[in-house]
């Protein structure tokens, strides 16, 4: 319950802010989902006193459309420019919610992050995680975010 | 540096795969060129940070991947399964593991994430473009795989 909160807070604030996109958070995703298709995610790591990681999963069309809408520009394939943009907004979530970690007494930090796409791949986490995915909807698609963190 | 770096890459590695898995590994020339774009293979990636932060991850083609965890379940491997996708994540924790000490007795403390592991048929990973980035190749008896450490800073 409370991860779904952070997750919700900081993607809605990164969004407001940063990408001036206007996005609405849904009820969290219990089944699992771990295959991807024609999709780019971005990933970073937590350590220190919580571990876990962080994942954006957004079909190349919303990967697009919110790298078009960060930089100004228009955005018709998954080049450099996308998978920048989602590794930073990777990046940029995470430490919103390690921010609120860390004021819940947590003493978090990251790792860089990385960007994965293709048409076809699957993305699982190999440790015994606490796991909640939200998805938000935008004018272009619907994208999710998972967190995970050890218990 | 960069020596410094391929060679704990090597030692980690070579670690790993006497102790686990009884199986020698042949490091070969550190790559010129990044590698991103990965066919039918598996990945296990894992982050890490402190006083230096970066990704370690290890992409294998599918058939090394099944060798690997077959020979540490002692169970033949068919498909990309739960056992498969374990195995690499452990293996990048592993790798990452020994990596980290050898930066401890140089006085550089990490602190690691989770893995995370990625397969499929077609698929590319990238990584920020600030990142220095390090591809050692190691070859085993049904193939090789790469081992592949991206650092944002060097002290």
């Amino acid at each position: 319950m409370e991860l779904q909160k952070h997750i919700t807070d900081a993607t809605t604030e990164i969004f407001e802010t940063m990408i001036m996109l206007n996005i609405t958070a849904g009820d969290p995703v219990l089944e699992k989902i771990n295959n991807f298709k024609c999709s780019v995610s971005g990933v970073i790591g937590l350590a220190g006193t919580c571990k876990g990681i962080l994942a954006i999963h957004l079909p190349d069309k919303v990967a697009m459309s919110i790298t078009g809408s960060f930089l100004g520009m228009e955005v018709t394939e998954v080049d450099d420019d996308v998978t920048d943009a989602i590794g930073e907004l990777a990046n940029m979530v995470a430490g919103n919610i390690k921010m609120i970690l860390d004021e819940a007494g947590k003493n978090v930090t990251l790792s860089i992050p990385s960007c994965v796409y293709g048409d076809e791949y699957t993305l699982d986490t190999a440790a015994d995680c606490e796991r909640v995915v939200i998805p938000f909807n935008i004018e272009s698609g619907q994208f999710l975010v998972e967190l995970q963190v050890k218990n | 540096m960069e020596n410094n770096l391929q060679q704990q890459i090597i030692d980690a590695t070579q670690s790993v795969f006497d102790t686990m898995l009884m199986l020698t590994v042949t490091p070969g020339e550190t790559l010129a060129d990044k590698v991103y774009h990965f066919n039918d293979s598996i990945s296990g990636m894992l982050g890490f940070s402190g006083d230096v932060q970066g990704m370690l991850t290890i992409h294998c083609p599918q058939a090394v991947a099944f060798d690997i965890t077959g020979q540490l379940l002692g169970i033949e491997v068919e498909s990309m399964d739960e056992d498969v996708k374990d195995t690499i994540g452990e293996m990048a924790n592993m790798i990452l593991g020994g990596i980290k000490d050898a930066f401890l007795e140089r006085g550089i403390d990490i602190s690691l994430a989770i893995p995370t592991v990625m397969a499929g048929r077609s698929y590319r990973v990238k990584t920020v473009d600030y990142a220095s980035w390090i591809t050692v190749p190691f070859h085993l008896d049904g193939g090789e795989l790469l081992v592949e450490l991206k650092l944002k800073t060097l002290d």
